[in-house]
């Protein structure tokens, strides 16, 4: 019998986490790899219709492990149900997304089935039959390849974009659910969340955001920023800047990426007018794309840049603001 | 609207009594602090019936970490360490001791070597050594000896009672840009101190606010400095023996500057290189940063290099002013160490081992003061006899005139030395007057608009990112780092004159001789030339160049709030 | 409220690193300071005693040199430290620092104890939790808040995308402090001074060795991460670059 990867995937607030379509997907590298049977589970309150979501996956199997006492969530509750499954079922390896309500409940299920977790992996090798498990460290200094040195199951967190959600490949035919019931007794659970609500955030987090539109020195004057807001707005991504810009006082001191500021890894980061001082580089070079608008050809930001726009960012940036508005107006 | 930091008023102030405030925790400071340990603890043993106690005794250490914003080539010579600490060398983190020098004259594309190295450069005896890490090393003995060194505090202001001084105020912390008060706003404590040592380095703010005061220089020379701008490189093995000495002059400096390179082979394949430039340059378009770079792109250096890696970069002023520049060093509850009295032998291109032996001196001074309760000037003085009266006066008075002998130019310099070095120092006349650096700066107008001669010396580097390197990048290696939200630690006593007057005569310098590009004129319409002064504090690296070169003399640099600053591990 | 604050040293944010000769680890000759998040936690517990009095306790694993980290948290208020210092703590997983912790305090009664978001060097946000699993006790992660309450606690969690929860919880707890909740107040001369003579309480390895065990997982090796960068430059007029960059950014980068 082959060895079961399981991936736990997310729901919250009524619907899934669309993160843990990538978790799918490194679970379906893995097993590629490996050659390891690839299952999933789902837990909650109530989690059929998204059971049925994952199971359209190519996956072997789905869990649908429920109990009202799995909603809310509290990590009491989800540990101790997780902890009859992966007992009842013994995967090998247990994969999840690394957010924030899996970092607050997986550690203290490994622990109290005395194993350990790998987290916030970027990736992973399978080398002479080991597997490995990538992760940064030193805030993406370096990168280490880790290893389990225990039994199993094995536990491993991936980071919000390290795999491609889109990549996890649909199955032929759904794959069969299996109803778990979650046994979890009374005084298991201590902790007595409220409802969840949202609020303005007093400062702005750009290490959350996916979407980041930076400006520098090329921007030339206060009033011209208006003109980048419209394309952060048409992006739906946030607006930053580099550090002179919100020295003048132009952005305020939480939009400043660099190493006086926040060091920040989305999806996409457009540098306009940015020249790319090493300053600012270290704050943003682990975006995962780059792309850059600026005059001068020689600008060091072109040596970290995917794409290179050589030009006047004030031609550039209406008719690209134009454009993104018309796409996004036609989807 | 710039906002200079000075300390908040109306607020209530922690008093903290104290015997003695060495401020500043570097080679001098801690030198001191380790003397007066020592001689206490033999007192106590010798009279356990009236000790003296060391529980009010402070270092006040601007950095985060002891050592971290000291920054030299360096050699140590070890004579007074050796009367410190007999037997030092096993245990302090030396790099290795110096085995061959050379000098060498250098033009754009060749070298020439000195066939005999001048006695004042001869290094055998001496250690390469880092002196962030050999002051990491000494704080270290001497908070085993239980003196508190207080790191992330600095003095920024001297406490006075007429003409006595009486303590070190703290800097304020949780200041925001503005001036205003942060909710973690901590006011600076007043230290009264019966003895307040200054330790601070050259140019040290508490020093010249002492100074000043008392107008203490008016018999003295002008004190004149120089920049030395340094890098630390990762070179392939091979290339450098440890203990390797390298010194040179001429390119790329012409005639009218004066200034030299060092290179010291470290241990691990680590290369200390740099470049100091007089600040008493004519042009003020030159920017010192870009002579470091021009003087990396000559073969012999470039050689060394390739394939090497940078991994540091620092920049600190040093007094070159000699014997005849310092001013008097003990007063009421005062005494002045090291750099900042000006204690470097400039012929040697040496000042730790002088900086140690004027803290011992100091120590031994406050230890008697301590003794009979007497901080007096005339108590304190003797500090002033003994230094006359110790190998610091031999070794400076053979060199008292000669960096003045540059004044005229290089030719000049050398004909000057030579003469000084055959009659004991003295040259043409016992004492060879000094005109300050800044004065010596000229006018746009009276330069030619290319720069002559000069122009490869002028502006800002370009850098080709792996050889030579931009200001900013080569800032990026000096690991410095301020709290962003605090007013500027840059006091500038008039900005009208940077946007009026010194944009057209001196076409504003500041932005050259800064390493850390703190200064910048910045387009603005409103302004009758089109351009304002903009700081940017944060990257100041604490060289103290802004308050020796401005032409106008209207830089005043205090320390920002303490635990900012460079990062010169390993420098 | 007796107050536990986990604390960290972590090589210096801007330090340059380099490998050691197994290149499993750094070379050890770089500056520590204390692992920010720490000092946010450090923070929280000093506002909470002032709330509600009591005494907050710090406490580290590693070489001597980590005693800096207690040194400074004394300076800032805190009453006394536990080091559990030996070289070999810079090891271990989180798994077995949080088992060393858990047996250094055996004898201790805390009602809360703080850990930081996570370390600035691993970045693992484990040892908190797992704390929590080995004592027993409740916990809650990224919280921004705490309040007393007649039952224990009401705490204020962070959720991604603007998100909160409030969140009532028994006492003894573990929460793991969010950065950034509070200014960080500065060590004063008076606090250095006092530190001094705060008692500091060392444990050696001996001490928790029955309770720990080998590794779980392994650094198989440390490394610089190459950057395999092809820059493509996207050329023609205004219209035409805006039109292929937002190709690419709906087909090739699915951002939009």
């Amino acid at each position: 019998m082959p060895d079961t990867i399981l991936v736990v995937v997310e729901q919250r607030e009524g619907k899934l986490n669309r993160v843990s379509w990538e978790t799918i997907a490194a679970g379906q590298a893995i097993a590629a790899a490996t050659g390891w049977t690839l299952e999933a589970a789902v837990v909650g309150g109530s989690v059929s219709a998204f059971a049925a979501e994952v199971a359209a996956k190519k996956v072997a199997k789905v869990y649908a492990v429920e109990s009202p006492k799995l909603e809310p969530y509290t990590p009491d509750a989800f540990a101790a149900a997780l902890k009859q499954l992966l007992t009842a079922k013994q995967p090998k390896l247990v994969l999840m997304p690394h957010t924030y309500q899996v970092r607050d409940f997986v550690p203290k299920l490994a622990t109290a089935m005395g194993r350990t977790v790998i987290s916030d992996c970027i990736g992973f090798k399978h080398e002479n039959g080991k597997l490995l498990f990538t992760r940064q460290m030193f805030q993406g200094k370096l990168a280490a390849d880790v290893s389990f040195a225990s039994d199993a199951p094995w536990f491993a967190t991936f980071q919000n974009g390290a795999f491609r959600g889109d990549k996890a490949v649909a199955g032929p035919s759904p794959a069969p659910v299996e109803k778990v019931a979650a046994d979890i007794a009374d005084g298991v659970i201590r902790n007595k969340p409220q409802e969840v609500f949202k609020e303005a955030k007093q400062a702005v987090d750009l290490t959350q955001a996916e979407i980041i539109v930076s400006v520098g020195r090329g921007i030339k004057e206060q009033k011209n920023i208006e003109l980048v807001k419209q394309l952060a707005e048409a992006l739906g991504g946030e607006l930053a800047a580099s550090r002179p810009i919100c020295d003048s006082g132009w952005l305020p001191m939480d939009r400043q990426i660099g190493s006086s500021g926040q060091t920040v890894a989305p999806k996409l980061y457009l540098a306009l007018g940015i020249s790319g001082a090493i300053q600012h580089i270290v704050g943003m070079k682990g975006s995962r794309t780059i792309i850059a608008v600026n005059k001068d050809s020689e600008a060091p930001i072109f040596e970290i840049a995917d794409f290179a726009i050589v030009g006047n960012l004030f031609d550039i940036v209406p008719p690209l603001t134009e454009e993104v508005k018309k796409v996004k107006a036609g989807s | 609207m710039l906002i200079f930091r000075k300390p908040i008023e109306g607020v209530e102030r922690p008093q903290m009594p104290a015997d003695v405030v060495i401020v500043g925790g570097g080679p001098a400071g801690m030198a001191c602090a380790l003397r007066l340990s020592q001689l206490i603890a033999a007192h106590n043993a010798a009279h356990p019936d009236s000790p003296l106690s060391k529980e009010n005794i402070y270092v006040l250490e601007k950095a985060r970490e002891i050592g971290q914003h000291c920054l030299s080539g360096a050699l140590l010579d070890p004579r007074s360490m050796r009367e410190l600490l007999p037997g030092f060398e096993k245990e302090a983190p030396l790099d290795a001791e110096v085995t061959k020098e050379a000098v060498y004259f250098l033009t754009e594309k060749s070298k020439f070597k000195l066939p005999i190295t001048p006695p004042p450069l001869r290094d055998h005896g001496n250690h390469v050594i880092s002196l962030n890490r050999f002051v990491k090393w000494l704080g270290g003995k001497v908070e085993e000896t239980g003196i508190t060194i207080f790191t992330g505090f600095a003095g920024s202001e001297l406490l006075f009672d007429g003409d006595r001084v009486t303590g070190v105020r703290t800097d304020d912390k949780g200041v925001d840009k503005e001036g205003h008060q942060k909710s973690n706003f901590e006011p600076g404590y007043d230290l009264n101190a019966k003895i307040v040592i200054l330790a601070e380095g050259p140019r040290g703010s508490l020093t010249k606010q002492l100074i000043n005061k008392f107008d203490l220089a008016k018999n003295a020379n002008p004190q004149t400095y120089g920049v030395g701008m340094k890098e630390l490189w990762e070179v392939p093995s091979g290339r450098i023996a440890p203990g390797e000495v390298i010194y040179t002059m001429g390119w790329p400096l012409t005639t009218k500057e004066y200034g030299g390179a060092w290179i010291y082979g470290g241990k691990d394949n680590v290369v200390s290189l740099g470049f100091v430039t007089g600040l008493d340059y004519p042009d003020p378009r030159l920017d010192p940063q870009h002579v470091l770079q021009d003087f990396k792109k000559h073969p012999l250096v470039a050689k060394l290099l390739e394939g090497g890696k940078m991994i540091r970069y620092g920049a600190k002023s040093m007094p070159y002013g000699g014997w005849w520049a310092i001013p008097p060093v003990a007063g009421n509850g005062w005494m002045i160490l090291g750099d900042a009295a000006g204690f470097l032998n400039s012929a040697r291109l040496k000042g730790i081992h002088l900086a140690i032996k004027s803290g011992m001196l100091a120590a031994e001074t406050a230890f008697e003061a301590l003794k009979k309760d007497d901080a007096s000037a005339a108590m304190l003085g003797e500090f002033q006899k003994k230094v006359e009266a110790s190998w610091i006066k031999d070794e400076l008075w053979k060199v008292r005139n000669m960096h003045q002998g540059f004044e005229h130019g290089f030719y000049a310099g050398m004909f000057h030395t030579a003469l000084q070095m055959v009659t004991g120092g003295r040259g043409l006349r016992n004492r060879y007057p000094a005109r300050a650096g800044y004065e010596q700066m000229r006018k746009l107008a009276d330069l030619p608009a290319d720069g002559g001669a000069e122009a490869h010396l002028l502006g800002p580097a370009k850098g080709d990112g792996k050889l030579t390197f931009d200001k900013l990048t080569d800032l990026y290696h000096s690991g410095t780092k301020h709290e962003e939200d605090q007013p500027s630690h840059l006091v500038i006593d008039d900005t009208n004159i940077c946007n009026t007057r010194c944009v057209k005569e001196f076409g504003s310098p500041c932005q050259n001789f800064c390493p850390a590009n703190v200064y910048e004129m910045v387009d603005d319409a409103t302004q009758p030339n089109g351009k304002r002064i903009s700081l940017n504090p944060s990257n100041c690296v604490h060289c103290k160049t802004c308050d020796i070169a401005d032409p106008y003399q209207i830089i005043t640099w205090v320390p920002p709030e303490g635990g900012g600053g460079p990062n010169y591990d390993g420098m | 409220m007796k107050i536990l604050v986990c604390m960290k040293q972590v090589p210096q944010k801007d330090a340059p690193l380099k490998l050691n000769e197994t290149a499993a680890w750094i070379r050890e000759d770089v500056s520590y300071e204390v692992n920010e998040p720490d000092a946010f936690a450090l923070e929280e517990a000093l506002r909470q005693r002032e709330k509600h009095t009591g005494e907050v306790v710090v406490i580290t694993s590693g070489p001597p040199r980590s005693q800096q980290v207690l040194r400074e948290a004394l300076a800032k208020g805190a009453d006394r430290a536990i080091h559990l210092e030996d070289n070999a703590f810079v090891g271990f997983d989180a798994y077995n620092t949080a088992k060393a912790f858990a047996a250094a305090i055996k004898d201790e009664k805390f009602d809360l104890i703080f850990t930081g978001l996570q370390s600035d060097d691993y970045g693992y946000a484990q040892t908190g939790v797992i704390l929590a699993e080995l004592l027993g006790w409740p916990h809650a992660t990224i919280i921004m808040q705490i309040e007393k309450t007649d039952g224990g606690i009401r705490v204020k969690r962070e959720l991604e995308a603007g998100f909160f929860q409030f969140v009532d919880m028994p006492l003894p707890a573990v929460l793991t402090i969010q950065s950034g909740i509070n200014k960080l107040r500065y060590a004063t001369l008076i606090g250095i001074k006092q530190a001094k003579n705060k008692p500091i309480r060392k444990v050696g390895l001996a001490e928790v060795q029955s309770a720990i065990g080998e590794n779980l997982q392994k650094i198989e090796r440390l490394y610089v991460p190459q950057k395999t960068k092809r820059t493509e430059h996207i050329e023609g007029t205004p219209n035409e670059i805006a039109k292929k960059l937002v190709d690419k950014l709906r087909n090739e980068l699915r951002v939009l």
